[in-house]
């Protein structure tokens, strides 16, 4: 019983770090109808920034700040580079984002070097919110998870229930009319863009001190989060929500169940003929858990192709 | 006009060949390692340690009067890109070829290298195997022009249940968690074989995808329900940092035993949760006395740092080759590759821990084995940080050595 808790309360703490990351790229596609491939690589830039910058703005000045440099960068890439390519189609966009990532890479390995840098959970933050069972839960989890959640009531009103939202949305949904009524639609775009990456950066700020930074982060992490939009359904912020979570429950569940094939079939008396075939009859599930998330967006593109939430298809 | 620029073509061609068998034709060593992408960070420590080996080399004299060439190939991280690369090498002349970064790339090496050979005679290459692990290359795979300078994941868990034991940090109950490939599994086999020698009982055992995984915590509480004494694992980069953090998060006090903790950024991005964890390595300036600190010195002179990780049993791999190649003397001008093979099974040198050997039954290299803790008080400190390695026992290379497999065949030349 403790195991299952922890292990749902595991998950949907992923859950929320996913989202924190998918929101900006899902937000960003239903603008633009391009996938970002860079967008993870402003979750990297948030963590190196705010681990350059903690040294002298300290830990929270680093989290607040770090987010905002990345969102900028995120503004100047949407206004210099990719308003350039807009009219050019979406496959220039795609493989502009994909050079950019790359680029991006190679800077971080530059100025930071090839192996992890020393960005770490401060003292202060490091204590045990409760215990389950025989082990300590730790509060950084628990803060990560509020950060993700405050974050998503917060676009979600700002989207739903004020002027700005309303003009997001037209400019989204019918980007030539909100033009004529007068709106500067270049400008939300660059906004939007802006936004989803400080949002990255901010994941990327408070994670990337839990888990670890590294030049690799960004191409860890960015495979999950284009699982995530995918199966929630490209442009819905719900949709992201709702696959975030389903990933990091699914995921985590997924770990801690020792069964293979070979115990379904032993149901129905098969166990010793499927032991005796091996291969993927006797695979534990447990050994597939980081692969399950991908089995999954299988299942949604063949069975839903415009994603749980999605509305275009 | 043209005439003219033809024969002196045909002049300048036959006196090319003329001067190629009149001179010696210079050795050449290719590197086919990891150089860029995601992994690169430790092929590139390869390449340092290998470059140092041939600086080295050339610094005693080259072989037959000449430098020997290093030639450096990008295998891109993956066997699609070292099968290609090693084409290149050997139509670029290269005799002998290097590679540690992945048992996945080392197995397609050593096979290509093998039919290579196999349809050659006379122009052989060799496989000079400085770090991929997996058991089966000194197994199933075995050859004759396949040498490894690095232990595997049987040496590796013995040295390390032996040294931990006898610090009295090993207890009885052990998890296992590896990654779930050709290096993992035979981590997880071996730390099961071992039970009786270490006196435990592996009380559950994880695979798990390679690289993959952000959030151990799914792990970490399957590892507190199993509540152990002791986590053996042979995981490397994030999944070995990611699986310690999580696991001191949890507030977890199991200790680990490690191959791996001592790769550059680990215990500068794990910070105190290192301390008292364990690795079994192939090097430990502390432990090499007067020889191992001028080794470093000369390392850190050459290279810029002091030889951490896989640089070592690199640097001592290249210098089995060196002495290896003094022992054989040139055939028309040219190395012969059987005899530098022939040669390497009877190379012995003495390396900063002790004498390091080449077995002929499976060209699996006998090197001495440290086990270190993570302690404040070592001498050497890793990543800018207080903390360092510190060596709690040595094994000769005879004591860490284990048994040649069973189902190695290898083929002789006659």
């Amino acid at each position: 019983m403790d195991t299952l808790i922890v292990s749902l309360l595991n998950g949907v703490i992923y859950g929320l770090l996913l989202f924190m990351v998918s929101a900006g790229l899902t937000l960003v596609f239903g603008m633009m109808g391009v996938l970002n491939f860079a967008h993870a690589s402003f979750y990297m830039l948030g963590a190196y920034f705010a681990y350059a910058l903690q040294g002298t703005l300290g830990f929270w000045g680093a989290v607040v700040v770090s987010p905002l440099l990345v969102g900028l960068i995120g503004v100047i890439v949407e206004r210099f580079v990719l308003r350039r390519v807009h009219r050019y189609g979406h496959g220039h966009e795609l493989l502009l984002t994909f050079g950019l990532s790359i680029i991006i890479a190679e800077l971080v390995k530059l100025c930071f070097g090839n192996f992890p840098v020393n960005y770490r959970v401060p003292a202060s933050l490091d204590f045990a919110a409760f215990a389950v069972g025989n082990s300590d839960y730790p509060f950084y989890r628990v803060l990560m998870g509020a950060v993700a959640i405050a974050m998503f009531v917060l676009i979600f009103l700002l989207l739903t229930r004020t002027r700005v939202g309303i003009v997001v949305r037209s400019a989204i949904y019918k980007p030539r009319m909100a033009e004529a009524l007068g709106h500067n639609v270049p400008a939300v775009f660059m906004g939007v863009f802006g936004v989803g990456a400080a949002l990255a950066g901010l994941a990327g700020a408070v994670a990337g001190a839990f888990y670890t930074t590294n030049p690799n982060m960004a191409i860890d992490l960015g495979v999950v989060v284009f699982v995530v939009v995918v199966v929630g359904g490209l442009g819905s912020l719900s949709g992201a929500m709702l696959a975030s979570l389903l990933i990091g429950v699914v995921t985590s569940l997924a770990v801690g169940v020792d069964a293979s094939l070979a115990d379904l079939l032993g149901l129905i008396g098969a166990r010793a003929w499927a032991e005796r075939i091996g291969g993927l009859f006797t695979l534990k599930l447990s050994s597939l858990a980081a692969t399950i998330p991908f089995a999954l967006m299988l299942v949604v593109l063949l069975v839903r192709p415009g994603g749980l939430l999605g509305e275009k298809a | 006009m043209s005439t003219c620029r033809l024969s002196c073509l045909v002049i300048g061609a036959a006196l090319c060949v003329a001067t190629g068998l009149t001179f010696a034709a210079p050795v050449k060593i290719g590197l086919v390692e990891t150089l860029s992408g995601p992994q690169a960070s430790t092929g590139l420590l390869f390449r340092t340690a290998v470059r140092y080996g041939v600086d080295r080399m050339n610094a005693a004299g080259g072989w037959n009067g000449e430098p020997v060439q290093l030639l450096e190939y990008d295998n891109q991280g993956g066997p699609t890109g070292a099968a290609d690369k090693l084409k290149t090498a050997i139509a670029d002349g290269v005799q002998v070829i290097v590679q540690g970064a992945s048992s996945a790339v080392g197995g397609q090496l050593t096979e290509d290298v093998r039919k290579y050979d196999m349809r050659n005679p006379g122009k052989e290459v060799l496989y000079v195997n400085v770090g991929a692990e997996a058991m089966e290359l000194t197994g199933e795979k075995c050859q004759f022009y396949h040498f490894r300078f690095t232990g595997n994941a049987q040496v590796r868990v013995k040295a390390l249940v032996l040294g931990m034991k006898q610090s009295n940090a090993l207890g009885t109950r052990v998890y296992s968690i590896n990654q779930n490939y050709s290096w993992g599994q035979d981590m997880e086999s071996a730390i099961v074989e071992d039970a009786s020698l270490g006196g435990y009982q592996v009380v559950d055992k994880t695979l798990h995808d390679v690289n993959k995984i952000q959030d151990f915590a799914p792990y970490v509480a399957k590892i507190a329900a199993a509540n152990v004494d002791t986590v053996l694992t042979g995981n490397w980069s994030n999944d070995l940092l990611l699986l310690m953090k999580a696991t001191r998060a949890a507030g977890l006090k199991d200790r680990f035993g490690t191959v791996f903790l001592d790769q550059p950024g680990n215990l500068g991005t794990a910070g105190d949760i290192a301390l008292g964890h364990f690795v079994v390595h192939a090097f430990n300036p502390e432990a090499g006395g007067a020889e191992g600190e001028r080794f470093v010195a000369d390392y850190k002179a050459k290279s810029g740092h002091i030889p951490v990780f896989i640089e070592p049993q690199t640097a001592f791999g290249m210098a089995m080759v060196a002495e290896a190649l003094k022992q054989v003397k040139p055939e028309h001008g040219a190395l012969s590759v059987t005899a530098l093979a022939h040669a390497l099974e009877t190379t012995r040198i003495n390396t900063p821990l002790g004498e390091m050997s080449m077995r002929g039954a499976d060209h699996q290299a006998l090197l001495p084995m440290v086990v270190s803790t993570v302690a404040r008080d070592a001498k050497f400190k890793a990543d800018d940080t207080d903390m360092g390695f510190k060596p709690v026992k040595v094994f000769s290379a005879s004591d860490a050595a284990t048994p040649v497999q069973a189902n190695c065949k290898m083929q002789r030349p006659d």
